[in-house]
């Protein structure tokens, strides 16, 4: 009697270590195939994805001038430097232009990121919104141009620290011009003098 | 120090006149009118050029003005300020060309006089492009009708190609109404809806599309022309026409083949020909008319007879000689210089006639005579007139001792009235209602003016004589003189008369050849 239910017992145990190991193993198949797969990511080269967040970064100003009431406090942001000299940008590596705009763009998440906790207008609070969206949208296109920049992803951090690369600005208004004068700036540069845009077009 | 600063200054004014004075110049005469701004600024290629107007005349000019910038919160750098004379307007500005312009930064841009500010600005570099315009325009036939095609290079920029208009404006030539264009990127254009074998002018210009870069619109090209291609029937309408010419000529042959014979005797009426009068003349005889005659003999003269009612001449009434001894000289003066004339109209004629005429002793005289005549029947040789109200056909006749003279008086008056056609020799007479003659020979008066000849054959005497056909046809009369030959022949045939009360020929004319019959008168005639 006791070998019978002794037996039922081993093959239950049995049978579930089997089921355990075979979904172990199918697990690991899988992380190796996820962490091993070549990127399918087609690269977007599509310039008029840019401009349409260029645009809503300009209604994002016009909005802020018309604003009245509930349009943030005075704070200091840390954002990336915008202004481009084209006779030192184009000796600079496609890899390092694509470092510092992945730079800029996760100070630039942050900064609005901060903002948007001061702001109490809706329609600002939207517009906001809006642009930190379209600001993780370029990080997937950047990603999916193959830029070799460092994959650290954007996350919100307080703790970035300010490097020589970055400016303080006071005021949500000059946040908001920094922001737009970034995408208009830098990271429409590099997009349109990526490697894999230039293949696809020649 | 100051000098060389001036020093420093002078040679940059000239060798910014000297390289881009030219398009500087145009660019800031367009800017003066458009910016509302106290600093005007634009950006040429990469560097900004920021100007502003002298406000008032000043003795001193470049060190009055210290131009500053600064952007990101750097500290403030200074550029050097120059100036520029402007020949059109004949005014002065200052300017300042920043090297190496940062771009997608706020620039804070401040002119200072005397230490102190004057204008402040702060701005984008890359929101006042002010682009060169776009090269190499050209205008070509596209090959189709009212179309032209336009191509252009943009200006040399880099990292810009993607955010440019266009605006293509065209015209025609000779008119200043163009229509406009935007086109975006693109640097070709196809120009639709243009009017065929026309010339027309183009020009582009070109300006940032403002979502990345903003900025002024470009001056524009210079003006190209094109030509549009001529324009081709519009293959419908070739068809449509051809289709109703067709129609109307398939209506218009219709309409003339069911009216061709009426259309036909209109337009080319038939000769006539006296053929059918002549049965079998020209086709059996071949027109010898001598055998025709001799073979259709009796059938066909009797028939003629009366066919031939209105087309003969009218028998001739032949009178007998008269001579004019009596008045002889006086009429032959009287008309000698009628004689000399020569006439040929029938109005001359009438005239002389009518001067005749007015001698009334002459017409007394010729009731005389035909009495005389009437008395004496032999006498015909003598001098005697029968009046008649008939036309008449003297006869000239006479002996050679006489011939000058008879010649003379009784030709002198006809050949007034009437030339001789061909010989010199002869001398026609014809009717005169004047004065009248009588020809010689046998024959007897008759109960008005005629006399008969009966089985007399004419004899021919001579060149003196002459001898007129007379067709009357009862409209009109036809006189035809007649040869010396002629006379001869007919001196060999007979003769016949008929009767004054115009009766129609009873004899039978046994001569071939065309014969006399008479109309409305009656008359003697020969027939030959």
């Amino acid at each position: 009697m006791g070998s019978v239910a002794e037996r039922s017992k081993a093959l239950d145990l049995g049978s579930s270590l089997s089921g355990g190991v075979g979904l172990v193993s199918v697990l690991m198949v899988f992380v190796w195939l996820g962490e091993n797969q070549v990127s399918p990511l087609r690269p977007i080269c599509d310039l008029r994805v840019l401009d349409h967040f260029v645009r809503e970064a300009r209604d994002s100003e016009v909005i802020m001038r018309g604003c009245r009431g509930g349009c943030g406090v005075m704070k200091s942001y840390f954002v990336p430097l915008t202004s481009v000299d084209f006779a030192v940008w184009e000796h600079t590596d496609v890899h390092g232009q694509a470092v510092e705009v992945q730079t800029g763009l996760s100070l630039l998440d942050q900064a609005l990121n901060n903002a948007m906790k001061t702001v109490s207008n809706s329609p600002l609070a939207s517009v906001l919104e809006n642009n930190i969206s379209n600001i993780h949208s370029l990080g997937q296109i950047l990603h999916s141009l193959d830029l070799q920049q460092a994959r650290s992803t954007v996350l919100p951090d307080d703790s970035v620290p300010a490097s020589a690369q970055t400016q303080e600005v006071s005021s949500l208004p000059e946040l908001l011009q920094v922001q737009s004068s970034f995408l208009r700036g830098k990271v429409r540069l590099l997009l349109s003098a990526a490697p894999a845009c230039q293949r696809q077009n020649s | 120090m100051r000098n060389d600063r001036l020093k420093i200054v002078f040679v940059l004014c000239l060798a910014f006149v000297s390289t881009g004075g030219q398009h500087l110049e145009s660019k800031v005469v367009q800017l003066l009118q458009d910016e509302a701004e106290d600093i005007k600024c634009f950006v040429e290629g990469k560097d900004l050029t920021c100007f502003w107007e002298e406000e008032e005349e000043r003795n001193n000019l470049h060190d009055q003005y210290t131009f500053t910038y600064s952007y990101e919160n750097k500290k403030k750098m200074a550029c050097v300020v120059s100036s520029l004379s402007l020949l059109a307007s004949n005014k002065t500005v200052f300017f300042c060309k920043l090297p190496k312009t940062p771009f997608f930064t706020t620039l804070v841009v401040q002119v200072y006089r005397d230490a102190q500010m004057l204008y402040s600005r702060s701005l984008n570099a890359e929101n006042f492009l002010f682009l060169d315009p776009p090269r190499n325009l050209t205008v070509t036939n596209s090959g189709k009708e009212g179309q032209l095609n336009v191509s252009w290079l943009p200006p040399p920029l880099k990292y810009m190609d993607d955010s440019l208009i266009y605006e293509v404006r065209y015209a025609m030539e000779g008119s200043n109404m163009g229509k406009v264009e935007v086109i975006k990127v693109s640097t070709m254009l196809v120009l639709l809806g243009l009017q065929s074998d026309t010339r027309y002018k183009v020009w582009v210009r070109v300006k940032p599309d403002g979502v990345a870069y903003k900025g002024y619109w470009s001056a524009w090209t210079e003006p190209v022309f094109g030509v549009t291609q001529p324009g081709d029937m519009d293959p419908l309408i070739v068809v449509l026409v051809l289709f109703i010419g067709l129609i109307l000529c398939l209506l218009s042959l219709t309409v003339i083949l069911s009216h061709h014979k009426f259309l036909l005797k209109k337009l080319w009426p038939d000769i006539p020909t006296p053929e059918h009068k002549f049965p079998g003349l020209f086709t059996v005889y071949k027109g010898d008319f001598k055998e025709w005659m001799s073979q259709n003999n009796g059938s066909i003269w009797g028939r003629s007879v009366h066919v031939y009612a209105e087309e003969l001449p009218s028998p001739l009434e032949v009178l007998s000689e008269v001579s004019l001894t009596g008045h002889a000289t006086s009429q032959r003066e009287e008309r000698k210089p009628v004689e000399e004339e020569e006439e040929k109209e029938s109005e001359r004629s009438d005239s002389r006639l009518t001067d005749r005429w007015r001698e009334p002793p002459h017409a007394h005289w010729l009731m005389e005579q035909l009495r005389a005549l009437q008395d004496n029947p032999e006498s015909l040789s003598q001098s005697s007139l029968l009046q008649s109200h008939d036309t008449y056909v003297t006869l000239n006749q006479g002996d050679n001792e006489r011939q000058d003279d008879d010649v003379f008086e009784e030709t002198v008056p006809l050949q007034t009235l009437f030339t001789t056609a061909g010989t010199s020799s002869l001398s026609t007479s014809r009717s005169d209602l004047g004065s009248l003659q009588q020809s010689s020979g046998s024959g007897r008066l008759s109960s008005q003016s005629s006399f008969e000849y009966p089985n007399h054959t004419w004899p021919p005497k001579g060149p003196g004589y002459a001898y007129m056909a007379v067709a009357d046809s009862g409209v009109s009369m036809d006189y035809s003189p007649m040869s010396s030959s002629r006379i001869a022949e007919l001196g060999k045939h007979r003769m016949y008369t008929n009767d004054y009360k115009n009766d129609i020929f009873p004899h039978k004319w046994p001569l071939s050849g065309q014969h006399i019959k008479s109309g409305s008168g009656s008359c003697t005639g020969t027939v030959w």
